[in-house]
């Protein structure tokens, strides 16, 4: 059933000619993608701290993030100013190029049976996957969790339960509030580690 | 992020004022646990797992040489082309005396006009940094915008578009409890030269307070507001008869009972004061299961029309044009702009009601194919979320999903 939503919304995409995963980058995008590559990796994969990897997620929730960063709802000094410039064609372009990266190697080694076994149980307790896909590949404005740096989605989920990360329209605020610090730490490492 | 800023900043403040004075410090309270947002609200628990949720829109629009245009379909005579495009969450359309469209949104924070000189059509940015500005209406020069929690008026604005006046406030505090759920508002003048507005219900399915769940209406001369219908979940399209003036309105029921119920409906409010069943009765004859114990339907108005359920239906408008052929003159368009809540996908169209002398109104597709496949997740490719008679009788439909507005006429 959910990997039915999920071909279904491939084969949707398809029909519309969307740019999806298979799309070509141009020059042009990649030359605009430039300055991202500094923070977020030439491919898309982030090498440095606390910086999201951006390849393969969906391009809707690449563009309405740069929206958000441009508009000033989501927060960040560097993201807001490298935002603020970007036109809703900039933002699109950029959007269809991360898409169409391959994505995220597992950040960091492999995990061991028992640790991988509790992030499985926590993520299925917590219904990630009825958001954010059945392999939690994102879709729509819903982000990859698959393969994204750890330390990134752990700063993600604390500010989530903190109340102080922007959030569209509640849903991550809500669904972080049951979460314990060990929780947050088994989930981040878990979902890092995933392809 | 403004409370949690808000919060920051007064703990340092509290800190520094404490400096030094006690060793043993109160650490700063934790914030009360966040709620369930607004659209799960009053999910049943084996609902809990379900994989329906509302559509986000493409925040930064498509051009319409993405979109499968050819895929929309009109009845015999008439035709549907795109009008403008580039216009982010196109959400709600009003006419300015002078021909300038205005087009609103919700997500983002901006006004646009799309003008049109020398037969060319260009679309304009011109007000920026609003809060949800849903709802746009224009009388005699003036634009009003209706913000979460405002409205204000832009005197003169079609002559000035390049640099709009200052905001004249007509009424603020209009969202004292920053409510979630249902927060954006529609706005239209009405033939009694008062605005009228929606607050919409601070959820799914709960209490509202007495000031909301109503359509009100405020004098923009005197700032002065009343609530003109209650128990309405939320009413984000209405328009007046133009041979009675009634107001009429659409309004979306509650989710999460079950894929046909309850019905989103049409209504008629003829005078002020009528209530309309929310939270305890629903399409005229549905008791809500938790809230409608012990109540009958028969206390409150029974709707005009049932609609679908989770259609969505938005923007309304009565043909007041003369493009059609004379049997659509004073019909009501509808824009549904659903569904989500339903397992097979309905709606994403305009539909046309015809209303017979006896009040029975019969409905029947007017635009259709943005629905490309009721069972897929998104369904659709695109959203009608408002409408507009133009001054040549031509319709113009916003979709707010893309940032595109169509354009159906009809050829003799």
């Amino acid at each position: 059933m959910r990997r039915g939503v999920a071909a279904a919304l491939v084969a949707s995409a398809g029909a519309l000619g969307c740019t999806g995963a298979a799309a070509q980058v141009t020059d042009a995008q990649r030359q605009k993608a430039a300055p991202c590559a500094a923070c977020h990796g030439a491919e898309g994969r982030a090498p440095l701290a606390d910086t999201p990897s951006l390849a393969a997620q969906p391009k809707q929730f690449i563009t309405t993030q740069l929206v958000m960063f441009r508009e000033g709802n989501r927060k960040s000094e560097v993201m807001n100013a490298l935002a603020a410039p970007l036109s809703n064609a900039d933002i699109n372009e950029l959007g269809g190029y991360f898409a169409a990266q391959a994505s995220p190697l597992p950040d960091g080694p492999p995990l061991p049976a028992d640790a991988a076994a509790a992030g499985r149980a926590l993520a299925d307790r917590l219904l990630c996957s009825q958001c954010h896909g059945a392999e939690l590949k994102g879709q729509q404005h819903i982000p990859r969790l698959a393969g994204q740096r750890a330390d990134y989605l752990r700063n993600q989920l604390l500010g989530f339960k903190a109340q102080t990360r922007f959030d569209m329209d509640g849903n991550m605020t809500a669904a972080a509030q049951a979460l314990t610090p060990a929780d947050i730490e088994i989930l981040a490492t878990y979902l890092g580690s995933l392809h | 992020m403004n409370r949690s800023t808000t919060t920051r900043l007064g703990v340092l403040a509290f800190g520094l004022v404490l400096a030094g004075a006690a060793a043993a410090q109160t650490p700063a309270p934790a914030p009360a646990p966040a709620p369930a947002p607004a659209w799960q609200q009053g999910r049943s628990g084996d609902q809990a797992t379900s994989t329906l949720h509302p559509f986000a829109p493409i925040l930064t629009g498509r051009a319409a040489s993405e979109l499968p245009l050819d895929k929309l379909k009109v009845p015999s005579g008439f035709k549907v082309e795109v009008w403008a495009e580039g216009i982010p969450e196109a959400r709600s359309l009003t006419l300015g005396d002078k021909g300038t469209v205005f087009v609103s949104n919700r997500n983002l924070k901006d006004v646009y006009a799309i003008t049109e000189q020398g037969g060319k059509r260009s679309v304009t940015k011109v007000l920026r940094g609003l809060n949800s500005p849903n709802g746009v209406a224009f009388a005699n020069g003036t634009l009003f915008v209706a913000e979460r929690h405002r409205i204000t008026a832009y005197d003169g604005i079609e002559d000035k578009l390049a640099s709009p006046p200052e905001p004249r406030v007509v009424i603020d505090n209009l969202d004292p409890t920053s409510q979630p759920g249902h927060f954006w508002k529609f706005l239209a003048m009405g033939p009694d030269g008062k605005l009228y507005f929606n607050v919409g219900a601070p959820g799914n399915i709960v209490m509202p307070s007495y000031a909301q769940a109503t359509i009100n209406r405020v004098d923009p001369k005197t700032g002065v507001m009343e609530i003109y219908a209650s128990g309405v979940r939320n009413s984000v399209g209405f328009d007046w008869d133009p041979r009675t003036k009634d107001l009429w309105f659409t309004n979306h029921a509650r989710d999460w009972v079950n894929d046909d119920l309850p019905h989103d409906t049409l209504h008629r409010a003829a005078k002020k004061g009528m209530n309309f069943g929310y939270p305890f009765c629903h399409q005229g004859d549905f008791l809500d299961p938790e809230y409608g114990k012990g109540r009958s339907c028969s206390e409150f108005e029974a709707p005009a029309a049932k609609l679908g359920a989770h259609i969505a239906p938005n923007g309304m408008r009565f043909y007041t044009g003369s493009m059609f052929p004379a049997e659509y003159r004073n019909n009501i368009f509808i824009a549904m702009h659903g569904s989500w809540n339903r397992s097979t996908k309905q709606g994403y169209s305009v539909m046309r009601a015809v209303v017979d002398s006896a009040g029975k109104v019969e409905l029947s597709p007017f635009l259709e194919g943005f629905l490309s496949d009721a069972k897929a997740d998104p369904p659709m490719w695109g959203r009608p979320n408002d409408l507009l008679v133009m001054k040549d009788g031509a319709l113009l439909v916003a979709d707010d999903y893309n940032g595109i507005v169509y354009r159906v006429s009809y050829a003799r």
